[in-house]
């Protein structure tokens, strides 16, 4: 994606090296500082309950980032996605549970297994497009799911693996606080990664491909061969992430991968912002923390003793409700309305929109 | 030789039959008008030379080289570029990624270094990012290049797509009706740009065209169809007074009885 220039005075782009720079202004850096250091700090000031919320949404938004590439940018449906989690977790658990390998063998082991499922499972791309192709990518959920429940009957382990807690560099990572820092840095990583891929070839032929097949095509673009890219590397992102929970948890267990988890990943694109890398974080962070949210709100209401045996079924129909008035009220998500008071104050005094934006 | 050679091509959807034993060689160089009523088949050929259909019968040559029933990304490949009559672009994106996205094919692919952007990733976006400013500026559209084209008006998302066809650096251009809904200026600024690439760059083009006074003043030679075939061929002032060409486009008189 090329960048726009920023909206200050002053700023000026020299070489075309000077647009890949990713924070161009001074504020920009300034931003981006503090938002580093509150990040570096939360551990340290967070009690244990908000620092697991924390690696929550770390985790989340591996596999939202994931999702926002196949869905967002390249515009192929998956509901595959838990499949996918369930994979990379089984992948780790039985790795260690079997040949007792360490966390540098397991989780690529994980990415590739990850990835030669996104191969087969995203064959079916090639021919179908849209709901139809949603309900191909069912068929790998299912599989995953049936596999992982045969693997803990016929091994003995019918409420789950366990997995002793990693060893990096002989240290083994067990504190919360340890775990907060990886997975910040994995999160890093996949933003890092979906960014690059966006702002180089494979990125525009995926945009390409989700506005027009044909044009694209016309335009030079192997079609199939890039949808099997989007989603063979979308898909060794989701199994680390998915690898990633089963250590983090030390326990993999097939009921924590339900289809729920996979509506939940695909509610996390469109409430963030359908693409958007920024609306994949938003996202992740939104409906990872909303039962919560509802669950401290139905606390705080009189009578909460009453209702506290509702809170289940509150929650999931308050994410429906929520979902519905997304898709009608905003389609762009939570990047929309951001995006939409930021060009307030740009623009204040005056009360205009930006051009190009409906 | 001629650098595009057409030769009986024939194309059916079920029974209705659109192009009918179509022929026609387009040389180095040249300015080659394709013209015709609505439906003629215009806009079928270039889906054939391009592969987006598939001919039932007729062969179709590049340089020599057989090109029929080779898949979009192929033909492409090997130079041919086109635009589309309703623009076609790629409206949630830049000006610069649309024409970034038109040189895919001259890129190489290497997924894992871009998922990296490492240093080799970054010196060819560099490089072709300068390739395509040298577009932008051909075609004057320096002061949209950062915005994104769906919110352009109708006739700058034209010349976009236009430059997309030309940052592919193509050796034969497809043009269909770039013309169509343009005010006059950019009628005479998408002359100008023919021109410049006829005289310039020296690349052959097809173009399609409704606009006859435009024809008649650019065109090196023009083909006319008519229900899919060949109703005449030859240069501008001859075929644009041919009785068979007008009847065609305004209908001919019932014969006195």
């Amino acid at each position: 994606m090329s960048k726009p220039l920023p909206h200050v005075s002053g700023c000026m782009r020299l070489s075309y090296g000077d647009e890949f720079r990713l924070f161009e202004t001074r504020i920009s850096r300034l931003a981006a500082f503090g938002f580093a250091v509150v990040l570096a700090m939360l551990p340290f000031v967070a009690s244990p309950f908000v620092l697991d919320l924390a690696t929550q949404v770390l985790l989340a938004s591996i596999g939202a980032l994931a999702l926002m590439l196949l869905t967002g940018f390249a515009g192929q449906v998956s509901l595959g996605h838990a499949g996918l989690l369930a994979a990379g977790a089984f992948t780790t658990g039985i790795l260690f549970r079997e040949f007792a390998l360490p966390f540098w063998v397991t989780v690529p082991a994980a990415g590739l297994v990850g990835g030669l499922l996104g191969l087969v499972f995203g064959l079916p791309s090639l021919r179908l497009r849209g709901l139809y192709l949603a309900v191909s990518t069912l068929a790998l959920h299912f599989v995953v799911v049936y596999l992982g429940a045969e693997y803990e009957t016929r091994r003995g382990f019918s409420t789950g693996i366990l997995i002793d807690p990693p060893r990096l560099f002989g240290h083994e990572i067990y504190a919360p606080r340890e775990w907060y820092f990886i997975l910040l840095a994995a999160a890093l990583a996949a933003l890092w990664i979906s960014f690059n891929l966006l702002r180089s070839r494979s990125g525009r032929a995926w945009r390409a491909i989700r506005a027009n097949e044909t044009v694209a095509a016309a335009l030079g673009i192997r079609v199939a061969r890039h949808k099997l890219y989007a989603f063979v590397i979308t898909s060794a992102m989701t199994a680390v992430a998915g690898a990633l929970f089963a250590l983090y948890r030390g326990f993999v267990s097939i009921e924590a991968f339900s289809l729920y988890l996979s509506i939940q990943y695909v509610a996390m694109i469109i409430i963030g912002g359908m693409g958007s890398l920024a609306g994949a974080l938003l996202g992740a962070l939104f409906v990872t923390l909303f039962p919560y949210g509802i669950e401290a709100t139905m606390a705080a209401l009189p009578g909460a003793g009453r209702l506290a045996g509702d809170v289940f079924a509150v929650n999931q129909a308050a994410f429906g409700v929520v979902m519905i008035l997304f898709l009608v009220f905003e389609p762009e998500g939570l990047m929309g309305i951001w995006r939409r008071v930021r060009d307030w104050f740009v623009l204040w005094p005056f009360r205009a929109r930006l051009p190009g934006r409906g | 030789m001629a650098e595009l050679e057409i030769e009986g091509l024939t194309l059916a959807f079920g029974g209705l039959r659109v192009l009918e034993g179509v022929s026609l060689a387009v040389d180095a160089g040249e300015l080659f008008a394709l013209i015709g009523p609505n439906g003629a088949g215009k806009t079928s050929i270039f889906n054939c030379i391009s592969g987006l259909y598939r001919p039932q019968a007729g062969s179709i040559r590049f340089r020599g080289e057989e090109i029929t029933g080779l898949p979009p990304p192929e033909i492409a490949r090997r130079g041919i570029a086109r635009t589309f009559q309703h623009g076609e672009l790629f409206g949630a994106m830049s000006v610069i990624d649309n024409l970034m996205t038109g040189r895919h094919a001259l890129m190489r692919g290497a997924p894992l270094a871009e998922a990296l952007f490492l240093p080799s990733v970054r010196r060819a976006e560099i490089a072709h990012r300068e390739a395509v400013e040298r577009v932008i500026a051909f075609v004057e559209l320096e002061r949209f290049r950062h915005a994104p084209v769906g919110g352009l008006p109708f006739g700058l998302q034209k010349l976009c797509g236009f430059a997309r066809a030309l940052a592919m650096e193509p050796r034969f251009l497809l043009l269909d009706e770039p013309s169509a809904g343009l005010n006059r200026d950019e009628r005479e600024d998408l002359a100008r740009f023919l021109l410049r690439i006829r005289h310039e760059l020296g690349v052959p083009m097809i173009w399609i065209e409704h606009d006859m006074q435009m024809v008649a003043d650019l065109a090196d030679r023009v083909h006319v169809l008519d229900y899919g075939r060949t109703i005449a061929s030859g240069p501008p002032d001859r075929v644009l007074s041919d009785p068979a060409v007008i009847g065609a486009y305004l209908g001919t008189a019932p014969a006195a009885s």
